[in-house]
This record gives C-alpha cells, sequence and structure tokens, in this order.
C-alpha cells in the first residue's frame, strides 16, 4: 500500500491528466449502460403506446440512444488517446526522477547493474509500473467511481434491487479476484521459481554446450528442460483453471445479480409502483454494469508484479550514496602526487577486509604499477582514489590535502581512466571520443586517436568516425573498445592517469604499441597502472605486488628480479602470447 | 492433438453461445409476460428457473472451452521447446558462434511462451468470431428478418474496418515497437554506463537527456498511436451504432405493431452478443501479431539446415594411442573469415604439442575442428589412419575430452560435475580423479565437500577452482586424446604453478594438444607448433625454434624471457 502511495505521489503532477483519463473512462461506461437501458426502456414503451395507442414522444429517447451511441464510441477512443497520453508522461517522469536518484549511486552501489541480467530486470520492472496506471489505477477507480453512480440510480427504482446489484459488485470485483489471487499465489511463486530454473537449464545447455558435447552429456540436458517444461505446464495450467474460474464466476454473479432484481422489480410493476419499461430497462441495467467490473480480476493479478517492481525500484532509488561530498567548494591541489598511508577498507561493516594497511606514494612525475591475482584489491584501490567508495580507516592525500576534503567531480576532473569496462554508448564513435572534451577539434581527437592505434581502423569503416557503436551499432571487439577509451583518455590531457587492465585482450603487435602510447600518456604525469599482464613493467618507476588485500613486494623491476623469488614467480608466469 | 483441443474449445464455446440464445429467449419470454401480458411472479416464476439452471452450465461451459484452448496451447509449448533445443544442439557450437546466448535464450523461452495467447486466444476466437455471430443471425432471422438485415451489413464492416486500418497500423505498429525498444534500451545503456558518466563529469547532464529522448519518443509514438485507434474507434462506432440501429428500429416496429414485445426484446438482447465476438478478435489480435514476430523467431532457428552428421561408422583401434593428421585443413566462419588454410600438423601417440601464437591465429579452430564442433571445408583430418568424419561421432567423443579456457560449472554438486563424462563412475574413482588435478585438497575443505552444489545458484568457485575440477573431469574420463585450452586469467603463482602441474600429469602417457600462452607452459611440452594467419609456420622442440630465430623466437625476445 505504501508503494502505491509513493508513487501516486511521485505522479501527482500529473493529476489534471489522470483525473481526465478516469473522467473519460467513467463517461464511456455510463454511456454505455445508458444505452443499453434506455434501448429496453424504449422498447418496451414504444410496444404499449403500440398496443394502447397511448401517445409517446420517441423523438428524444430514439435520438438520445443514438447519440449515447456515438458518445460511447468517441468517449472509447478519447479515453485510449488520453490513458496512452498520460502513461507516456508518467513513465517518462518515472524514468527521470530514478536517473537523478541513481547518479549519485553510482558506481559503488550499482556495481550489480553492470551485468545483463539485473539490468534487464530494471527494464523489466520500469515497464511493469507502465502499467499501473492504465491497467490497475484507471480500472479500479473507474469501476467504483461508475458503479456507484449506477447503484444510486438504481435506488430510485428499487432501494432492494440495488443492495442486490451493490452485493453482487462487490463479490465480483473484489471478493472474487481478491480470493482467486490468494489462492494463486503459491502457485504464481511456484511458476516464478521453474521459471527462473528453466532459464537456468537454458542457459546453461547454452552455455556449456561444448562440454556437454565432448562429455556426452547432451541428452541429460534436454531432459532436465523438458522435465522444468513439464512441471511449468502444470502449475500454469492451474492458473488457468483459476483464472479461467474467476472469469466464469464474475459472468455468473452478473447474471445472478440481474435474476434476484428481476425476482424484485417484478411484484412492483404488478403492483404499478415501477412501471412494465422500467423493468426491461433495469434487467439490460444491471446486466451492462458489471461490464465495469471485467477487467478487475485481471488489474488484481497485475497488482502483485507491479507492486514488486515498485518496490524493487524504491530500495534501488532509496539507497545513500556511499560518500558525503564536502559542503565547501574544493581548492586546487598544491600539486598532484598521492600520499596513501594506513589505508584499511572493506565493503561492509561486517565483511572482510579487501585493502589492509596499505603505505604507497605516487609523486607527481611517477609510474606505480600494481600487480597480483583478482580480488586482491588492485581495483578497489583504484575506485577509492577516485572516491567512488568511502574509505574508513588510513589516509589518502592528495597533493597534500586529504581526498574526502575535495569533491568527487574535481578529482574525476583532474584523473583520466581506461578500465576493462570502459563503456562505449549507443552513439557514434566521435561522440564516444569526445565525451572526454566535447569541445575538442577535430584534429586533436584524431590526434588522440592515432596515439590509441586506433585511427586506421576508423578509416577502414564505411562511416569512419561516424559509424554508431553500442549495443544497436557496430559490434566492436573488446580490444577496439579499449582503443577508444584509451583515446578519449589521451584527448582529456588529464594530470593523473589510472590505468586498470588497459591491454587486456589486445593482441601483441596492438599491445605493445598501445603500451608505447599509454607509456607516453604516464610521462610527467602523476600515473597508476594496475595489470596482470606484466609488460612493461620495466619502464615503471616501481612495482607493488598486491596478495589478498596486503602489498607483499614493492620496488622497481630490476630490483625485485634480483631480489625477490616470489617476484621472479610471478614474471615466469607472464604471457607469451595473449589468449 | 492440440487441433482436437481448439476444435473441443470452440465446439464448448459455441455450445455456451447457443444456451446464451436460450438464455435470451426465456428472460424474454419473462419480461413480455410480466409488461405486456401482466402476468403474475408465479406465474413467470418456471421460466426463472430455467433461466437459473442454465446460467451456471453456460458458465462452466465457457470454462472447460478456456482449460480446452490452454490445453492446446501446452502441448504446442512441449513439443516446440523440446524441438528447438535439440535442434540448437544438433546445430552445434558453430551456430552459436557470434550470438549471444541471452538472445537465443530468450527464443527459447519467452518466445515460445508467446506462442500461447495465440494458440489458447486468437485461434479459438477466429473461428468463433464467424461462427457465434452467424448462428445468432440465423435465430434472430427466424424472428425479424429486418434486425438481422441490419445486424448483416453492420457485422462485416467490423472485420473490414479491421483490416484495412489494422494493414497500416500494423507497418506503423512495429517501427513503434523497435523505437519503443530502443527508448528503454537508452536507458538501460546510460544506468550501464553511468560510471563512465560520471568519470567524465558529465553524467548531471545526462539527466536532461533522458528527459529529452523520453520526449522525442513520446511524440513519434503518439502520432503513431492516434493513427492505430482509429481502427478500434470505426469498430466500437460500428458495434455500437448497429446496435443503436437495431434497438430505434425494433422501436418504431413496435409502435405501428410490426412485430411482437417478446421477440423485439429477444433481438435486443441478443444484438450486443452478436458483436462480442468480433470485438473480442479484435482485441486479441495485439497477442497473434506478438505470437507471428515470436514465430518467426522460431522459424528462424528451426530452419537453419543442420551439418551433415558424421554418417560415419567406423570404429577406431587404439593399441598404440592416437595419432592425428591435419592435412591442408581450411576453415573459414560464416564462409569468408578465413581461419586455417592450408593447416599441416601431425599429433603423435603419446605425445605433448603445444599450440601457440597470436590471437586470430587460428589455434582454438583447431580445437574445434578436432572437438567435431566444426567441419573442415578442405583438406582431411585423419585418426590413426582413418578420416574423422568416417567415424560414427559418439565414438569418437568417446577418445576425447576437453579442458577448455572458461570451463562450464553445471547445476548440481562437485561430484556431479566432475562425473560430466562418466555419470555411473564410483565415489572412490572421482575422488581418484580429483586428487590427481590437485583438486581434492580445496574441496575437502569445503563445508558440503564434494556434495557443494555449484554452478548457478550454487557456490560460486574462483578461475582457479573450476579449472582443476575441469581438469578432473578429464581424468576422470580417461581418455587417449586431451585437448587442452588454458586458462589465462587469475594470474596466481599458487594456482597457476597447481594447474600447470595437473596439465602435465593430465598428458602424460596420452596424446595431448595443448594452447598455450605462458611461457612455462610451453616449456612443458615434448613439441611446440607456433601458427601464424591459419597456419603452422615452425614446428620443433623450445630450443630448435629458437635456433631458428624465426616467428616464435621474436616473440620470446619480445617478452625477454630470462630462463
Amino acid at each position: 500500500m505504501r508503494q502505491v502511495l509513493r508513487l501516486l505521489g511521485l505522479f501527482a503532477s500529473y493529476w489534471k491528466w489522470m483525473l481526465g483519463g478516469l473522467l473519460l473512462s467513467v463517461v464511456t461506461f455510463l454511456a454505455d449502460v445508458g444505452l443499453m437501458a434506455l434501448a429496453g426502456w424504449f422498447i418496451a414503451s414504444m410496444a404499449i403506446a403500440g398496443l394502447t395507442g397511448t401517445p409517446f414522444n420517441y423523438f428524444i429517447p430514439a435520438a438520445a440512444i443514438r447519440g449515447l451511441a456515438i458518445c460511447r464510441s468517441l468517449g472509447r477512443y478519447l479515453e485510449r488517446l488520453v490513458t496512452h497520453e498520460t502513461a507516456f508522461r508518467l513513465i517518462a517522469r518515472l524514468r527521470v526522477w530514478l536517473y537523478d536518484r541513481l547518479e549519485p549511486l553510482a558506481p559503488a552501489r550499482l556495481q550489480a547493474y553492470r551485468s545483463g541480467d539485473l539490468l534487464s530486470r530494471l527494464g523489466a520492472d520500469i515497464d511493469a509500473l507502465d502499467n499501473f496506471y492504465a491497467r490497475l489505477l484507471t480500472p479500479v477507480a473507474g469501476a467504483v467511481a461508475g458503479c456507484a453512480i449506477c447503484v444510486l440510480f438504481l435506488c430510485r427504482y428499487s432501494v432492494s434491487a440495488a443492495l442486490i446489484t451493490l452485493g453482487f459488485l462487490i463479490l465480483a470485483g473484489a471478493v472474487t479476484p481478491f480470493s482467486v489471487e490468494r489462492l494463486g499465489a503459491p502457485t504464481g511463486e511456484h511458476l516464478v521459481e521453474v521459471s527462473s530454473r528453466l532459464r537456468s537449464q537454458v542457459i546453461e545447455g547454452l552455455q556449456g554446450m561444448g562440454e556437454l558435447r565432448v562429455y556426452q552429456a547432451t541428452e541429460r540436458q534436454a531432459r532436465f528442460i523438458e522435465e522444468e517444461t513439464r512441471d511449468m505446464l502444470r502449475y500454469q495450467a492451474r492458473m488457468s483453471r483459476l483464472n479461467g474460474f474467476s472469469e466464469g464466476v464474475v459472468g455468473l454473479l452478473a447474471d445472478l445479480a440481474m435474476w434476484f432484481s428481476v425476482i424484485m422489480i417484478i411484484p412492483l410493476t404488478v403492483s404499478g409502483d415501477l412501471r412494465g419499461p422500467d423493468l426491461a430497462m433495469i434487467a439490460l441495467f444491471i446486466l451492462t454494469v458489471f461490464e465495469a467490473v471485467a477487467p478487475l480480476p485481471n488489474a488484481f493479478q497485475m497488482l502483485g508484479h507491479t507492486l514488486t517492481a515498485a518496490r524493487r525500484l524504491f530500495a534501488l532509488a532509496d539507497a545513500r550514496p556511499a560518500i558525503r561530498e564536502p559542503d565547501s567548494a574544493s581548492r586546487e591541489p598544491e600539486r598532484f602526487s598521492i600520499d596513501i598511508r594506513g589505508l584499511t577498507f572493506r565493503y561492509a561493516p561486517a565483511g572482510p577486509s579487501v585493502l589492509k594497511h596499505i603505505n604507497l606514494k605516487i609523486e607527481e612525475d611517477q609510474r606505480l604499477a600494481v600487480i597480483g591475482p583478482t580480488g586482491s584489491g588492485k581495483t578497489t584501490l583504484a575506485h577509492l582514489l577516485l572516491r567512488f567508495w568511502e574509505y574508513e580507516e588510513g589516509e589518502i592525500i592528495l597533493g597534500g590535502r586529504p581526498l574526502k576534503s575535495y569533491r568527487s567531480s574535481d578529482i574525476r576532473r583532474k584523473v583520466a581512466v581506461v578500465s576493462q569496462d570502459s563503456h562505449l554508448f549507443n552513439t557514434t564513435i566521435r561522440e564516444n571520443i569526445l565525451l572526454a572534451n566535447l569541445n575538442a577539434s577535430e584534429g586533436r581527437m584524431i590526434q588522440a586517436a592515432k596515439a590509441a592505434q586506433l585511427h586506421d581502423f576508423v578509416r577502414s569503416l564505411p562511416e569512419s568516425y561516424d559509424t554508431f557503436v553500442g549495443e544497436m551499432g557496430v559490434k566492436l571487439s573488446t580490444g577496439q573498445i579499449r582503443r577508444v577509451a584509451i583515446a578519449r583518455a589521451l584527448l582529456k590531457n588529464a594530470p593523473m592517469v589510472i590505468l586498470d587492465e588497459p591491454t587486456e585482450g589486445l593482441d601483441p603487435m596492438t599491445e605493445k604499441k598501445v603500451m608505447e602510447a599509454l607509456l607516453a600518456l604516464m610521462q610527467g604525469r602523476c600515473a597508476l597502472l594496475i595489470t596482470h599482464r606484466l609488460v612493461g613493467l620495466e619502464a615503471m618507476d616501481e612495482v607493488v605486488i598486491l596478495e589478498n588485500g596486503e602489498i607483499v613486494e614493492q620496488g622497481g623491476h630490476a630490483d625485485l628480479m634480483r631480489k625477490s623469488a616470489h617476484y621472479r614467480r610471478y614474471h615466469n608466469l607472464r604471457f607469451t602470447w595473449t589468449p | 492433438m492440440s487441433r482436437h483441443a481448439i476444435s473441443a474449445s470452440v465446439t464448448l464455446r459455441l455450445l455456451s453461445g447457443f444456451l446464451l440464445i436460450v438464455q435470451a429467449w426465456f428472460l424474454a419470454r419473462v419480461v413480455h409476460g410480466v409488461v405486456i401480458e401482466r402476468l403474475e411472479l408465479s406465474q413467470v416464476l418456471p421460466w426463472m428457473w430455467v433461466l437459473l439452471a442454465v446460467f451456471p452450465l453456460r458458465a462452466f461451459l465457457a470454462w472447460l472451452s478456456e482449460q480446452a484452448s490452454f490445453l492446446a496451447s501446452a502441448r504446442v509449448k512441449e513439443a516446440i521447446r523440446g524441438r528447438l533445443f535439440r535442434h540448437v544442439h544438433a546445430l552445434g557450437p558453430e551456430y552459436l558462434y557470434g550470438k549471444r546466448t541471452g538472445g537465443l535464450a530468450n527464443t527459447l523461452i519467452d518466445a515460445v511462451e508467446a506462442l500461447e495467447p495465440y494458440y489458447a486466444r486468437y485461434l479459438p476466437q477466429a473461428s468463433l468470431a464467424a461462427l457465434i455471430p452467424l448462428s445468432m443471425l440465423v435465430f434472430v432471422l427466424g424472428v425479424d428478418w429486418r434486425s438481422a438485415l441490419v445486424l448483416a451489413i453492420s457485422g462485416p464492416l467490423i472485420p473490414l474496418f479491421m483490416i484495412i486500418i489494422g494493414k497500416g497500423a500494423e507497418r506503423l505498429n512495429q517501427k513503434q515497437w523497435k523505437k519503443l525498444a530502443r527508448l528503454s534500451a537508452h536507458f538501460l545503456d546510460v544506468i550501464q554506463g553511468l560510471t563512465t558518466l560520471k568519470l567524465f563529469n558529465v553524467s548531471r547532464e545526462e539527466a536532461k537527456v533522458v528527459a529529452q529522448v523520453s520526449d522525442e519518443y513520446h511524440h513519434s509514438v503518439m502520432a503513431v498511436l492516434r493513427v492505430a485507434f482509429l481502427s478500434s474507434l470505426a469498430l466500437e462506432f460500428c458495434s455500437t451504432l448497429g446496435v443503436a440501429m437495431v434497438a430505434v428500429l425494433l422501436g418504431f416496429r413496435l409502435l405501428w405493431g410490426g412485430i411482437d414485445f417478446q421477440s423485439a426484446f429477444f433481438v435486443l438482447l441478443l444484438a450486443p452478443e452478436f458483436f462480442l465476438p468480433l470485438r473480442k478478435l479484435g482485441a486479441s489480435y495485439h497477442a497473434r501479431m506478438e505470437a507471428i514476430g515470436a514465430a518467426q523467431g522460431i522459424v528462424a532457428v528451426l530452419n537453419t539446415p543442420v551439418p551433415a552428421p558424421t554418417r560415419g561408422t567406423k570404429t577406431l583401434k587404439i593399441d598404440g594411442g592416437l595419432h592425428v593428421v591435419f592435412q591442408d585443413v581450411r576453415y573459414a566462419y560464416e564462409g569468408n573469415r578465413v581461419a586455417l588454410s592450408g593447416f599441416n600438423l601431425r599429433i603423435k601417440p603419446a605425445e605433448t604439442l603445444a599450440l601457440v601464437g597470436p590471437s586470430g591465429s587460428g589455434k582454438s579452430t583447431v580445437s574445434s575442428l578436432l572437438l567435431n564442433f566444426l567441419r573442415a571445408q578442405k583438406g582431411t583430418i585423419t585418426v590413426n589412419g582413418i578420416n574423422l568424419y568416417d567415424l560414427a561421432e559418439d565414438h569418437w567423443l568417446s577418445h576425447v575430452a576437453w579442458v577448455p579456457q572458461r570451463p562450464h560449472m553445471f547445476h548440481g554438486s562437485i561430484a556431479e560435475n566432475i562425473r560430466l563424462g562418466r555419470p555411473d563412475a564410483d565415489m572412490d574413482r572421482v575422488i581418484e580423479a580429483a586428487r590427481r588435478a590437485g583438486a581434492d585438497a580445496f574441496i575437502r575443505d569445503l563445508p558440503l565437500g564434494y556434495e557443494t552444489p555449484i554452478g548457478e545458484g550454487g557456490r560460486a568457485l574462483s578461475g582457479g577452482q573450476r579449472q582443476l575440477i575441469a581438469i578432473a573431469r578429464a581424468f576422470l574420463k580417461d581418455v587417449s586424446l586431451m585437448i587442452l585450452d588454458e586458462a589465462t586469467a587469475n594470474l596466481d603463482p599458487e594456482t597457476q604453478e597447481q594447474t600447470q602441474r595437473a596439465l602435465a600429469e593430465l598428458a602424460r602417457g596420452r596424446s595431448a594438444l595443448i594452447i598455450a600462452h605462458r611461457l612455462s607452459t610451453v616449456r612443458m611440452a615434448d613439441r611446440i607448433a607456433a601458427m601464424v594467419g591459419g597456419r603452422v609456420v615452425e614446428e620443433g622442440s623450445h630450443d630448435e625454434l629458437l635456433a631458428l630465430e624465426g616467428t616464435y623466437a621474436r616473440m620470446i625476445k619480445a617478452y625477454r624471457s630470462a630462463i
């Protein structure tokens, strides 16, 4: 319920649109009911007039019937337009709001969303909320308003019929959908479980296809999938039975409401309290009123999904940013050097320490390389330097002042980063490179591209720098993506450089050349290179081995080769060729 | 089978429709009785009882009809999914190259599910949209031919309008769906790249872009929808006005005594029901479109021809081990990306051969050919003198084991994963294999040991641990040819040395092909073949190749091997 209120609060500024859609929906409904009821009343009156010969003003009712028909059709059309317009606006608002809340959370709180799975769930959740207004809110509110008006109208003729109708309406519109939803909830949960198991089996079957074939386990996998499908169908059949029941019951209740009301009304007609045509009118009236509750079972079912989606989105948006920005503007650093003292860091208060008592210094024009196995804390170090995460123990001094005294945006302005997950956006190569400096000239951009060993490749593409890349465009290889990222970093021309596995996925020829470009990039700047490829370490001023969050060796390459057996072990395991 | 279910569904719904006509008749009788004949309640009560009996019967038949349609769609889904999966597997890993698993999984799961509304809803409704109105028309005709005429004229207008406006809207609809897809893709793209945006300090401005993009698409899509909704306007118009016309005409005829009230009321009760199936069809048209879209994806996969299976029936004699010869082999991906050309290689029995070369030189293609994932397009591959493609495929694979670069852990326990190739192996043999692979130690350290669930939803193992389990798999299968693809990630001297020791042990006494990346791995091979551009350029031992001062020597020197 809280989610619903929050959502409504979010959409509050569009209340006029939402109300408009609702009104149109109610008006259309009333026109529909009115049409059938009036038609029944009309022909009954005409029949009596014909038989008894009493004069009857038929112009007005006849015209009204046609008028109501037009009103209903147009009403439905306008209602659709307004509803869709409103839904668009609401979703746009949702996206902007969500973006505003997510922006300060990146990347710390959004780590998990880099992969496709959770990301597509985010997309699905937003789409689920699309239904909130059109398929949930409007039908429910419309049904309540419309039925209330209709019941009140019935009271004019027979309070008992009105009450009977109200009772059946509540049974059909609230009790039935609610009970069916409750009855179906455990099956629904099973379905979700089974579907996700099925998806895993299928994906496994595809990703592990090679091994399944070689180890001759394909048929077993196929049988697992068939079993899961049969399971899923069993649950779906149960849902189908429930849903069918729900639909059938609603229709039955409509018929019963009409039947009981007719039983009530006949004596009144006989005794003269009500007229004959009134009976005809009321019968049709009641049958048609139940059309308002027809979409409600569906709406109830959607309620569950929608609320879950809303809950997830709000939980995401409510997360607190990982860092606290200083209130005052940052001052310029005296010099661009980094001094790390006793840095200890853990991601969660109760979690393991990812970095332990790190002491490091990188002077203004020094190049430091950090090597070590995956998960040793290398990337965490880079993230802390970029103020993506807040450290509590120890200190990082940037240019003479604590890192925390700087605004994170000011820090990032002074650092160029190339990492394994440098993202290319769904736009042109040019736009992707110019992200670093929107005002850079074409010449400077090409210069950066050349230094990144990118230029010749781009020229070979039919649309050159105007080629669209990313998900919807041309698929670039990892190496090519990396080179665009490097061109970006070169263009940025920042005093500090952080490189996180920059040559991962490049073949040796390209790697050598790119390393040259990167070394040139690092020239005269405070530079941190994180790598496990152990290439070009001779050109670095200092090398640090980080294992399990601790520095185990430190020194120049030549020195370490002489003195440290551990370093030599690393050296022996370096690559000859890239994968 | 599902065709029977659909016919059953249609028949049941039709029966339900007849009951509706019966219902309308009796209701008209009652109302006529009270309004015109001035009957008392007790006199019309018998007809009321009939009505009371018909209501639940009609609802029950409708319910049965729904279940029959579900059954139809269930059969279809089960059959198609099984077929799809087996077909994809028959197509083999070659088919998967360059495709995203996610997309294919969607076809196997979501596209198949999308077929349901088509079979369960649209198909039955398509027949009913003709049958029910027709049967109602017959009854109305029997009572009042003028009303029947109005209905007969306005009824067909609905599908007519649906088709006219619908076709245009259909084309526009597809563009619209693509636009909507791009809109949500843009948002997700931005979220995924938020870190990058922050690094370049443009993340704040991006909020404006999000709003702007939403706006643009909103307007263009609404323009399309306005036209699409016109078809539903026409539909509603025809049906609603049709009912209104019937009512008005009936009224006037009643006034002038041309028809009795009972018949008129009966017709009025049926009029909206006449149009209902047609309107429902319009609503389920959308389901049809989605299903067609989904079906296209499915058909595309099913129509991809399966490469001719190795129809071979010969068997191998393994006495002296396996001797593999590649002669002048050529393979090009998708016809034009040449990976191997004029490729010659010999793997001698019980010999460890290291295959080295830069990325793109064709190394993984070689292993794919040996594993029968791909078929050589030119040249021959022979094993102990017999052509690989003359061997029964299952028979060949039973002599090969593979440790890939990134081994896949399947949903199940560690023991089950090791047993992949020999599901009936007893626990002792599993433990022995794990021991020889050097995996036993870390497995015993885990709280559940060999029963630890891994794979999707299980415990996440490190890259090194996965490698060791994959090596244990190979040990357990215990075959004559090992194809080993050295992992390149996760530099950690302990684990890497362990893996190398395990690989060396695995290769001992068998034919082994190792795609090597590390110098130390290369050094453990009996012979080295250096590949460049799809062919072997140098062959020999490490020292021989160094002496040649060719490609291999240059590569080694470039990384300054100190050993």
